[in-house]
């Protein structure tokens, strides 16, 4: 391969790799808390249609961006409501919203199938975009794109240096020591699902913003499930959720263009690439020896105190 | 005692859980600058009392004087902002997080943590207290005692003026208990008031100012450490009759060797070599962590030896394993009562099914009904309390459920027994039936005793083992009285006196 085909596809890696990066880092913030939200897929549907639909009717994309990010952090207050305050099965409740925003999304968007909406565009980055190489790999892309190569570095920095991460670490790790220090883990673990939900709506709205202007149904395509793995992959941190997202959209554009380019290989079997690299990473990442990073109390829900 | 007016006074306080009554009527003075220590049996309600004081449970009636002021205390939160501050048994500490993080979890100012700020802070504080513990090291990789010093640095920066330290021993080597013990006399010697809730009575003459003894919620005597003559003085008063350490012991023909053990290496294990007849008691004593663990676990079958040679009623290791009976065979009575040798959410009856299950079954089928019979026997015979197989294990007290633990493996009809400190966190009635039901089974078994109370071997074996430092130093007779005095000098490394 030649430079002048290895660049545009790196490039288009990014693009397919950040509606990932943007659920994955969303999944991170809500397993650092101790919830495992499996509803990752659900919450990327709705924050998808509602940035649809608000693009739709008021035309302004950064308002229908906003409006997704709500919308998935209020989806995610359901898990909240069934895992924190009722104390059910967080595998359970992740799974139905799973399902739950999956129909929501499918009854509700059928009508706008094949409609187009006004979205982002490619917003080149003055000089940084004339940089050879890098520049055409990195700063010709819409905002979106932009704005996740900060969100990894402040979250790092706000799990790992703020008091607020200090916390939700805490509450994820041994939630009895947090309570002993006078934190309430409930409130901690609302900020990580709301949080999360919030990123993953936004995740979604990349999709049906950037990624395509139609609204088709299905748009997520799986897409939550591959974030669900790149938690365990990334160990847990920002900047590895970075380097597992562009991988996952190397290969996501990498199967576009070989069946682009006509090859023999059936198109199922280049579909299933993406999904069949999810399973060979979890294999991977189990192999890894010693700390993971993995929250110690993820997935355990905590009677609160009375 | 002193004239002043005491920091903390409890008066009548009181409180039941159903109809147990774990404190009654409890009145009790905590001053500044003294060790208080509260003993008595387990179930005695010391921990009850000092989980009042530390806010964690609401008293029936009475009330706490803080300075002569009447407090309430509905949270920890607000006993600690009051000064009082508890160490708890099980660490509250987040192992993924450094020293200094857990040191300022919940207590940190400003939206920004800064570390090297927390770093010299949690250093400065340690430093003054005579504390080892490094603030930027992990809590995980720490040792028992270094967490425990972090849980009192966490107390000493929120500025506690009262501790209470719930049995604090119980998880520490020699040597941490003594670091612990200088610490604590630095905290007397800059005012703060210690409790001190144990079960060791030297430790307890070691260190305290006053004593106060509980039994079935009251105190029933309250002293200073000085008007006790010895720690025999201090046990009566205790139980109310003397202690003896001596058990019967019938005489027994020690006959063929049930465990023969020929240079033994395993994971921690540097050298083991002995033999053990039916009929005979080798009691292994050491300093905890010298390798008894890695003897026992492998000799169990829970970890393969690495070089040397096991057999165990005269098959080799491997083979022995590999097809076990379920009667007649080996039995472990493991130090992890609640984790290894029960299920804490099953009942009796499946907990006594776990490894006797052999002797119940047709085809696939469990016959439950006559386990049960058997199981109902077994309550009966061995007293347990509640006397109910479908008694869930985790509502046991520690003696009861040691118990339960004996009478199913003694009902397998072991020829070898491994007792891994049999009666630790036992009071001493318990330890008591425990010790008799040991010499009973020496009768048909071997028993290999793991212990660190020497009296404790002393009382029960036949042969005593020393272990230091992954090898099993030297064994001889009980009554070899020239080796037995040499104890801790061979516990200690040191090879001649």
């Amino acid at each position: 391969m030649t430079l002048e085909m290895i660049i545009p596809l790196l490039a288009a890696a990014i693009v397919a790799g950040t509606p990932i990066l943007y659920a994955t880092l969303g999944e991170i913030l809500t397993e650092k808390s101790g919830v495992l939200n499996l509803g990752v897929e659900g919450i990327m549907i709705v924050g998808s249609l509602t940035g649809f639909l608000v693009a739709y009717s008021s035309g302004s994309p950064w308002l229908a961006f906003a409006a997704a990010g709500l919308a998935g952090g209020i989806t995610a207050s359901l898990h909240g409501l069934v895992c924190l305050i009722f104390q059910g099965n967080q595998v359970v409740s992740g799974l139905a919203l799973t399902i739950l925003g999956t129909g929501f999304a499918n009854y509700f968007g059928t009508s706008y199938v094949g409609l187009s909406a006004p979205g982002f565009q490619p917003y080149p980055i003055p000089w940084l975009a004339d940089l050879p190489i890098l520049g055409p790999i990195l700063f010709q892309h819409d905002p979106l794109v932009y704005l996740t190569y900060l969100i990894p570095p402040c979250m790092w920095l706000f799990l790992n240096n703020s008091r607020y991460g200090l916390g939700i670490r805490a509450v994820g790790e041994y939630p009895e020591a947090a309570t002993a220090a006078g934190l309430s883990v409930a409130v901690h673990r609302w900020w990580g699902i709301m949080g999360g939900g919030f990123l993953m709506g936004l995740g979604g709205a990349y999709l049906s913003l950037a990624y395509t202007h139609l609204w088709t149904n299905n748009l997520t395509a799986g897409r939550g499930w591959i974030a669900v793995a790149l938690v365990i992959f990334a160990f847990w941190r920002p900047g590895r959720a970075v380097f597992g997202a562009y991988l996952f959209g190397g290969i996501m554009a990498l199967q576009m263009r070989l069946q682009a380019s006509g090859t023999q290989l059936p198109s199922s079997l280049l579909l299933m690439l993406p999904y069949g690299l999810t399973v060979v990473v979890l294999v991977l990442s189990s192999l890894g020896r010693g700390r993971t990073g993995e929250p110690a109390a993820l997935g355990v829900n905590i009677e609160p105190a009375d | 005692m002193t004239a002043q007016v005491p920091v903390i006074r409890l008066e009548e306080i009181s409180k039941a859980f159903g109809e147990v009554q774990a404190n009654s009527n409890i009145t009790l003075d905590i001053h500044q600058g003294r060790v208080l220590a509260l003993v008595g049996e387990n179930g005695a309600g010391k921990s009850t009392l000092m989980s009042i004081l530390a806010g964690q449970l609401q008293p029936d009636s009475g009330t706490i004087r803080l300075k002569g002021a009447p407090v309430a205390f509905s949270n920890t939160d607000k006993a600690i902002a009051s000064g009082i501050g508890m160490v708890y048994q099980h660490f509250k500490l987040v192992d993924a997080m450094t020293v200094a993080e857990n040191v300022f979890l919940g207590k940190s100012d400003g939206l920004w943590l800064r570390h090297g700020a927390m770093n010299r802070e949690v250093a400065e504080l340690a430093r003054s207290y005579g504390m080892s513990v490094r603030p930027e090291a992990v809590v995980g990789e720490l040792s028992m005692g270094e967490r425990q010093q972090v849980e009192i640095l966490k107390l000493l920066h929120r500025r506690s003026s009262i501790l209470i330290f719930d049995e604090p021993t119980a998880v520490l080597t020699p040597r941490e208990s003594e670091e612990l013990f200088a610490t604590i006399r630095r905290m007397i010697e800059q005012g703060k008031a210690i409790v001190f809730i144990s079960h060791k009575l030297e430790e307890v003459r070691a260190l305290a100012d006053d004593i106060a003894i509980l039994k079935r919620g009251q105190i029933i005597d309250q002293l200073e450490a000085a008007q006790v003559t010895s720690s025999a003085d201090l046990a009566r008063r205790m139980v109310g009759r003397a202690v003896l350490l001596e058990v019967e012991r019938p005489p027994v023909e020690p006959r063929q060797v049930v465990l023969k053990v020929s240079n033994l290496r395993a994971q921690g294990l540097e050298q083991a070599d002995f033999e053990l007849r039916q009929g005979e008691v080798l009691g292994i004593v050491g300093v905890a962590g010298n390798g008894q663990k890695p003897l026992v676990e492998t000799i169990c079958g829970l970890s393969p030896p690495r070089e040397g040679h096991i057999r165990i009623l005269g098959q080799e290791w491997k083979r022995f394993f590999s097809r076990q009976a379920w009667e007649q065979t080996l039995s472990y009575i493991p130090e992890d009562r609640q984790g290894l040798a029960t299920c804490q959410g099953l009942s009796l009856l499946d907990n006594f099914l776990l490894t006797t299950r052999g002797g119940f079954v047709r085809g696939p089928w469990l016959q439950r009904r006559q386990a049960g019979i058997k199981a109902d026997g077994l309550i009966r015979d061995f007293d347990i309390r509640p006397p109910d197989p479908e008694a869930l294990a985790w509502q046991l007290s520690g003696g009861n459920l040691q118990k339960m633990v004996l009478a199913r493996e003694f009902y397998r009809k072991p020829r070898l027994i491994v007792a891994e400190q049999p009666t630790q966190g036992l009071d001493i009635a318990a330890a008591e039936d425990v010790w008799n039901l040991l010499m009973k089974a020496r009768e048909q078994a071997g028993i290999l005793l793991v212990t660190g109370d020497l009296s404790e071997a002393l009382a029960l074996s036949d042969r005593i083992g020393v272990m230091y430092d992954g090898t099993l130093v030297s064994t001889f007779s009980r009554d070899d009285q020239e080796q037995v005095e040499r104890i801790p000098q061979m516990m200690a490394g040191l090879k001649d006196s």
